[in-house]
């Protein structure tokens, strides 16, 4: 298989007319700006670390058109159970498509089950829908953090993440995903320590996406975290750069 | 969507194709999906079979996980390693294992390796290249030890020691070098981990961790995490942020502990309340 | 019209009679109660699933035949009645149970499973062409939620959790010797006994472990629950199993 040789990416200042979909083919390969990849079209990023009996999961709040810039309120970040958050970073419409199916789907579970669904089942359930759209996925790379029920009733922290394809990732540190995964995870590697409390989890996960998304310009535009607790769910919105 | 139970889905859903095709069209490419460069390998040695793989997952030129599980159950007596795709390994495999098991129910036998590898390949064929699995099937069953190469378009090898994901190169030089046929148990799982630290060393797209499997007619061994050459270094110091660092504009905590407030009414009022509650 | 066989309502399985039965589904519990008695008792620590298995005729192989069926590594069931139509809901029921784990990385629950073998069975009571399936069946599994548990579903695709029941041809002296002899802390070994006994009742030839089957339901230990999934399978222990003819031998010689 041949593929061509990428060239380097040019430092740019962007411009509307600038969209790789308007400029005529003819335009200069190594000065057409690209976008990499469809997140890239609304932007946003997520993180789930994982600290000492609590989770916690934070998202930014941009809603962009490529570089334009349309909301700096649209929560990526959805309660499934009360102790089950999912983040969705990736194409703003199927956000809302996957909401809706996972809400509908452990509304379902909740019925038939008599029972409330367990993260690490749940990660299975987001694992299996994404797989089924392996030739026509939707552009969604979820993060899971939860709360589990051990055998003995202790809740134990969870997170998961997969890719748009549904290959599940756990981790026992942290996992990323969106537009900024790549800075995600340079800072995060560097920040995160094991047994951290819900407190210093908190300033550890906001400072990890505080500044990793200041380097990122498709994410950022304020962020909220969750921390939850085995007795409390903690939300607190992020003051961040709005630019 | 008549689907016999709510539990079945049947294959694959294509719904979103036109939109994603228009959007490449556009110049749009689509995300990378996790794959896993690998170096994956298996051997025959005098008991049996050893299986081995790194355990790095890659997203383009991202480490996505330092510790991932290649090695995939399929029976007690099956094993296989996947290179690919990470999903399509992950799911393909997932299929089988749940095929073989209620083929060893329905013919209440242990189940053989080339049943696993036919169906691999069978499915793999089916769907032209597109499933992007590259496995390494082995095991032990009643026509003795077992080892299959099965390639992402449904082809398959049947050799004594085999390689494959893109440390394929460096693991089959020390297996060319050093294997020989009825090796010793020890002497074999060595081979093993040295053919896979060549990948995680010389290959890119391997790393971190040696995983093992090693499989004889009376005991399946995994040995997880068996070597650990790229263990991170104990951070000198902690990175804790002083508490109220970072300034948040709004908090909303919700309590999951359902509090009781319990009242106890006086003795007399009490005996009051019972009297009218009787009448 | 109304006679007593049914009449003209005994063959329309979905046309209900004047006196609201659907026949076909009355004629199906008479099949079931001419087969052979299953029974299962719920144990403080387990349950015990066992039936007799009678051949018509010393000629026939009977270590083929199987009886007790194991659907998931935690459920098993055991029927009376059809055999053809057993094998079919086995098979269903195998396949349901892997569709749940393809989906949510784990196998159902008994109930959920339960829940889905009597849906099929109350499809066969609604639609054309098809006569009700001609069993009764004993599902007994564990599960983290609801722990050991025994359900019996009926050819109406009826279902009932169960501490002890019997089905098949000597339910109604086997029912009363349960209710006699179950106590609510019978232990699993107890429970064995006690099955082997209610068996023996009204069994006609020599019981041996060629002529009945056993499946039991272990609950797993503390250890076995924190220690999890089997390193490497990702898999939990199963916790149904069919007992060996040996270990059939041993109880009956207890």
């Amino acid at each position: 298989m041949e593929e061509a040789l990428e060239q380097p990416q040019l430092r740019v200042f962007l411009h509307p007319l600038l969209h790789p979909a308007l400029l005529p083919v003819s335009y200069p390969r190594d000065i057409r700006p690209t976008w990499s990849s469809i997140m890239e079209y609304n932007g946003g990023s997520v993180i789930a670390m994982v600290g000492k009996d609590c989770v916690a999961i934070a998202s930014d709040l941009r809603l962009g058109n490529q570089a334009l810039g349309i909301s700096s309120n649209f929560t990526k970040i959805f309660p499934m159970t009360n102790r089950i958050f999912l983040g969705l970073p990736g194409l703003a419409t199927d956000v809302t498509t996957l909401k809706e199916t996972f809400r509908y789907r452990v509304n379902m579970y909740t019925i038939k089950e008599e029972r409330e669904i367990e993260p690490e089942t749940f990660a299975h359930l987001v694992s299996s829908t994404l797989y089924e759209r392996r030739f026509g996925p939707y552009f969604i790379e979820p993060v899971m953090a939860g709360l589990q029920k051990a055998a003995d009733g202790s809740l134990k922290p969870y997170i998961a993440a997969t890719d748009l394809i549904g290959c599940l990732n756990f981790a026992k540190d942290f996992v990323v995903a969106g537009t900024a995964s790549s800075k995600l995870f340079g800072v995060a590697e560097g920040l995160w320590e094991p047994d951290l409390g819900p407190e210093d989890l908190f300033e550890t996960i906001s400072q990890t996406l505080l500044n990793a998304v200041d380097r990122d310009a498709y994410s950022g535009w304020g962020a909220e975290v969750y921390v939850l607790t085995k007795d409390k769910v903690i939300k607190r919105t992020l003051k961040g750069r709005m630019d | 969507m008549a689907a016999a139970s709510v539990y079945s889905g049947a294959g694959f859903d294509f719904t979103n194709e036109v939109r994603n095709t228009f959007l490449t069209d556009r110049g749009i490419p689509l995300p990378k999906a996790t794959s896993t460069g690998t170096t994956i390998v298996g051997c025959l040695f005098k008991d049996g079979i050893i299986l081995g793989a790194d355990t790095r997952a890659t997203e383009g030129p991202i480490v996505a996980d330092k510790n991932c599980e290649k090695i995939h159950y399929i029976t007690d007596n099956i094993r296989c390693c996947g290179a690919g795709t990470a999903a399509d390994t992950e799911f393909t495999t997932a299929l089988i294992s749940s095929n073989m098991e209620l083929h060893a129910l329905s013919t209440g036998r242990k189940p053989r390796v080339v049943t696993a590898m036919t169906m691999l390949k069978q499915m793999l064929f089916r769907y032209q290249g597109h499933i992007g699995a590259a496995l390494v099937l082995g095991g032990v069953d009643t026509t003795g030890p077992q080892l299959f190469t099965i390639h992402p378009h449904g082809s398959t090898d049947k050799l004594p020691y085999v390689t494959m994901g893109s440390g394929s190169l460096a693991a089959m030089a020390i297996f060319e070098a050093k294997w020989r046929p009825n090796m010793e148990r020890a002497e074999a799982l060595d081979l093993v981990c040295a053919a896979i630290s060549a990948g995680i060393f010389n290959d890119l797209g391997s790393g971190s961790n040696v995983d093992a499997c090693v499989i004889t007619a009376s005991h399946t061994e995994m040995l997880r995490n068996f070597v650990k050459p790229n263990e991170r270094a104990v951070k000198e110091r902690s990175y804790q942020f002083r508490r109220g660092t970072t300034e948040y504009k709004k908090e909303e905590i919700r309590s999951l502990v359902v509090e009781e407030d319990v009242t106890y009414i006086s003795a007399a009022r009490g005996a009051e309340g019972e009297a009218m509650d009787t009448s | 019209m109304a006679t007593a066989d049914g009449g003209a309502y005994s063959y329309s399985l979905t046309v209900f009679s004047p006196s609201g039965k659907l026949v076909q589904i009355e004629h199906a519990l008479a099949a079931v109660s001419s087969g052979t008695t299953s029974l299962g008792i719920k144990a403080s620590n387990g349950i015990v699933i066992a039936t007799e298995k009678k051949s018509s005729s010393i000629l026939i192989d009977d270590s083929m035949i199987d009886k007790v069926s194991v659907i998931c590594p935690n459920i098993g069931i055991v029927y009376s009645g059809m055999s053809p139509d057993f094998r079919v809901l086995v098979a269903k029921a195998r396949k349901s149970a892997q569709s749940y784990w393809k989906l949510y990385g784990e196998y159902p629950s008994t109930r959920v499973l339960t829940q889905e073998i009597a849906n099929i069975m109350q499809q066969a009571t609604q639609s054309g062409g098809v006569r009700p399936y001609g069993v009764s069946l004993l599902v007994a599994g564990w599960d983290i939620t609801r722990g050991p548990s025994l359900y019996q579903v009926d050819p109406s695709g009826s279902f009932w959790a169960w501490k002890a029941s019997a089905i098949g041809k000597n339910m109604v002296n086997a029912k009363t010797f349960l209710e006699k002899r179950y106590n609510d802390d019978i232990s699993l070994e107890d429970a064995i006994h006690t099955a082997l006994l209610t068996l023996k009742e009204g069994f006609e030839g020599h019981m041996t472990e060629k002529t009945i089957e056993i499946g039991v339901v272990t609950v797993p230990s503390d250890a076995d629950l924190a220690a999890g999934k089997i390193e490497g399978t990702g898999r939990a222990k199963p916790t149904f199993r069919k007992l060996t003819e040996e270990e059939v031998r041993d109880y009956l010689a207890m």
